[in-house]
């Protein structure tokens, strides 16, 4: 075609040198199955011969693509899903992880919805900082496997719970801006990822971060369509999902973003709590209560209930009003030492509890964090021991929004309540 | 020959007296010098059990420490550096040295010799100054030049040849090295110049010295070559300054900017004006504008995108199939394309 070289619409520009326009288009269609190993003539292509004993043209297509790969170990085992090592076929070197979602009783007809937002939104991201999908096919009993990135080293929890390693500021500030570019991208394509915590930022062979589990992921919402509340693990929830706000933007994973820097920092998890209540009233503690002079418009959100309505009878009468303070700056700095002032101030730009004031991933990448000193580890140098392969199969297998270290938990299900008919 | 026999007397004279029940007196001596006799034998100097300054022995202070200043390797015990040095520097107090020391240079010695003492110390301090590798040279031969004379340089100091001459090129040598590596010749300069004048704090005068003596300069610049290094290498190449890290990017290179269409800040349409000031919907920055960015994008992200190109160049094999490692090495060179999200 004559217009080869018009530059393709919204797309993004990588940096490094840029592979010709037909070698980009080379890979339009042949999105998830990119290796696809085409029979030199256009054979299979014409549809439904039933050849290839008696197959139809999809499940030829199918047999195709799970022919490519290799199964290997088993990395872990859930309730939701099993994840395999494995490897390309005609390439024994090129690994991969294979999560082979089990049947689910709930969804008969059809793929668990999980599998189906993992599917989707993971063939439409390609970044350093996201796992790749390299392929997706099924197997007899009906069972969807997606062959993911392979991430030998585990994932940023595996990575501040290991004592017998050390690391600074730098290497902090290295992987926060992994994340925030991960973040920023996902946004940038109008996908919200919304279940953003340590299990879910895994590490690749050289150290990139890469954002995982997409489980719960939805696009932005169209205009007046509500999206449900019980997302996010109740750690990195922010304030708005407790009061029950159904729309909301991008915000909503940079809380989280800024709950996994704290707990980078920290090496423990910044706000633990058992309930949406305690994790709601420990936010609170921290950050003060919400108003409508701190946030306009709380007070319009379902479960919102303003200090001096219930709480705060007895205390009316002496002037006083039940609503917390936020904690001062010195406590931030005692609590974050390693951040440093410019790190501290990106870090409470991403946990303010108004959503509009809070940064958005585009603000946060511009902040002057990134660029003041220390300069960011490079990925080469960065410590990698995030717990290794069987970590990154526990989280692999997990379904969104389970916490790791308790699946027991009552309040543990609650997450997975989805509201699928506002999708 | 005459002292063999005289010591195999003492000897035997010894073990009569050991033999013959002497009185207690000479059997506590006797286990006294028992006591002694190891210790005497592993330090194989005597005299380095007294001090020379108090002449004080380890025989009646077992806790004597001796120390060793580098200036001049004299030894004396602890108690001595305390006494003469702990009101600032003094002379040596060793006859015939009159070097002055200070308290604080005083160390314990590694070595038994303090021959060889001294030698370690110079060799530190000239590879200290002398860090060229092979890599830096040219040839190997210019290497082993370079190295050859490293150790005459050495030789030099131990043997006291030319010390002055020798110590002198190798601060300027030193000097040189750290200019070139903090790559600040302009501040060299002023500092190589005679001064001929008392620099004064003024900075006025400062300021007119390098003109004033601009005449000099010249010469100084001419010469500077080879003597202001203090020594010349045959082959040594010039230091490259490493390449300078361009600023950290925290986009990485990556931009995401619409081609195809503009997208204006305000629509005048009903439903848009609805929800831009719809309060449920300001509250959580859920923004009108994403959603129109989105359709937006959604409606024209396909501009460009030619499927049939695209089904032909199917049937070249795509190398991008990466993983893992390789997968994230070659990812910000080559494997980030997504022309296709929409």
């Amino acid at each position: 075609m004559a217009s080869t070289s018009v530059v393709l619409s919204p797309r993004p520009n990588p940096p490094g040198a840029r592979p010709g326009p037909t070698a980009n288009k080379a890979r339009g269609l042949a999105l998830l199955n990119n290796n696809h190993k085409v029979v030199g003539s256009p054979a299979p292509m014409p549809a439904s011969t039933p050849g290839h004993g008696g197959l139809d043209l999809a499940e030829q297509m199918n047999d195709e693509v799970r022919q490519q790969f290799v199964s290997g170990a088993k990395l872990g085992e859930g309730t939701y899903a099993i994840v395999t090592a494995g490897h390309y076929r005609h390439d024994p070197s090129k690994l991969v992880a294979i999560k082979k979602i089990k049947f689910n009783a709930e969804f008969k007809d059809g793929i668990a919805p999980d599998a189906i937002r993992e599917i989707k939104f993971l063939s439409e991201l390609s970044h350093p900082n996201i796992i790749k999908l390299h392929a997706v096919f099924s197997t007899k009993e009906q069972n969807l496997s997606l062959v993911l990135e392979h991430l030998p080293l585990g994932d940023l929890d595996g990575l501040w719970r290991n004592k017998s390693i050390t690391y600074g500021g730098a290497d902090i500030k290295a992987w926060a801006n992994m994340m925030c570019q991960g973040i920023w991208f996902c946004h940038e394509n109008y996908v919200l990822h919304r279940d953003i915590k340590g299990s879910n930022v895994l590490i690749a062979a050289d150290g990139t971060l890469k954002l995982a589990d997409f489980g719960l992921a939805r696009s932005f919402a169209d205009p007046g369509k509500k999206m449900t509340t019980l997302v996010i693990t109740r750690y990195y929830r922010p304030p708005e999902l407790f009061y029950g706000c159904s729309y909301y933007g991008g915000t909503a994973d940079m809380w989280s973003i800024g709950c996994v820097i704290a707990e980078l920092t920290q090496r423990q998890f910044f706000l633990p709590a058992n309930t949406d209540m305690e994790e709601l009233a420990l936010i609170c503690d921290t950050f003060g209560t919400p108003t409508e002079e701190s946030w306009p418009g709380v007070s319009l959100l379902p479960f919102y209930v303003s200090p001096g309505e219930h709480f705060g009878a007895e205390l009316k009468g002496k002037g006083r009003s039940a609503a917390k303070m936020a904690k001062p700056m010195s406590w931030w700095r005692a609590k974050f030492p390693l951040l440093g002032e410019d790190g501290l101030d990106l870090m409470r730009g991403m946990l303010t509890m108004d959503p509009q004031k809070r940064f958005t991933a585009r603000q946060a990448l511009e902040h002057k964090y990134w660029t003041n000193l220390p300069r960011p580890t490079k990925k080469q140098n960065l410590p990698k021991e995030g717990g290794g392969e069987l970590k990154v199969g526990e989280d692999l297998k997990r379904k969104g929004g389970e916490t790791p270290q308790a699946a027991t938990g009552r309040a543990d299900k609650v997450a997975r309540k989805l509201d699928f008919g506002s999708m | 020959m005459s002292k063999q026999p005289t010591r195999a007397n003492g000897a035997s004279t010894k073990r009569l007296a050991e033999d013959g029940g002497a009185s207690t007196l000479s059997k506590t001596l006797h286990s006294l010098s028992l006591q002694q006799g190891p210790r005497a034998r592993s330090l194989a100097d005597p005299s380095s059990d007294i001090c020379p300054v108090c002449k004080s022995s380890r025989y009646l202070n077992p806790n004597m420490k001796f120390r060793v200043n580098p200036e001049c390797y004299h030894k004396m015990c602890e108690s001595c550096v305390d006494r003469i040095f702990s009101h600032g520097p003094a002379p040596c107090p060793i006859a015939g040295c009159a070097r002055t020391l200070r308290r604080n240079k005083f160390r314990e010695q590694t070595f038994e010799d303090l021959k060889i003492e001294r030698e370690v110390d110079i060799r530190k301090r000239v590879m200290s100054a002398m860090t060229k590798q092979e890599a830096d040279f040219e040839t190997l031969r210019d290497y082993n030049d370079y190295l050859e004379q490293v150790e005459e340089i050495t030789w030099n100091l131990i043997l006291k040849v030319d010390v002055e001459l020798t110590e002198s090129r190798l601060r300027r040598w030193e000097e040189h090295q750290k200019a070139e590596l903090n790559l600040a010749p302009s501040r060299r300069e002023p500092e190589s110049l005679p001064t001929d004048h008392p620099t004064l704090k003024k900075g006025v005068v400062q300021r007119k010295a390098p003109s004033a003596s601009s005449g000099s300069m010249l010469d100084t610049s001419a010469n500077k070559d080879d003597k202001d290094t203090g020594f010349t290498f045959r082959g040594l190449k010039k230091r490259v300054a490493p390449p300078k890290e361009a600023p950290f990017d925290p986009f990485d290179g990556w931009e995401i900017t619409p081609q195809y269409f503009v997208q204006q800040d305000d629509y005048e349409v009903d439903w848009y004006q609805t929800f831009k000031k719809d309060p449920a919907h300001l509250v959580a920055m859920w923004d009108v504008r994403d959603y129109a960015s989105r359709t937006l994008r959604e409606a024209f992200g396909g501009f460009g995108i030619f499927i049939e190109d695209e089904i032909n160049a199917r049937a070249i094999p795509s190398m991008n199939a990466g993983i893992g490692t390789e997968q994230a090495a070659v990812a910000a060179v080559m494997d980030v394309n997504m022309e296709d999200v929409f």
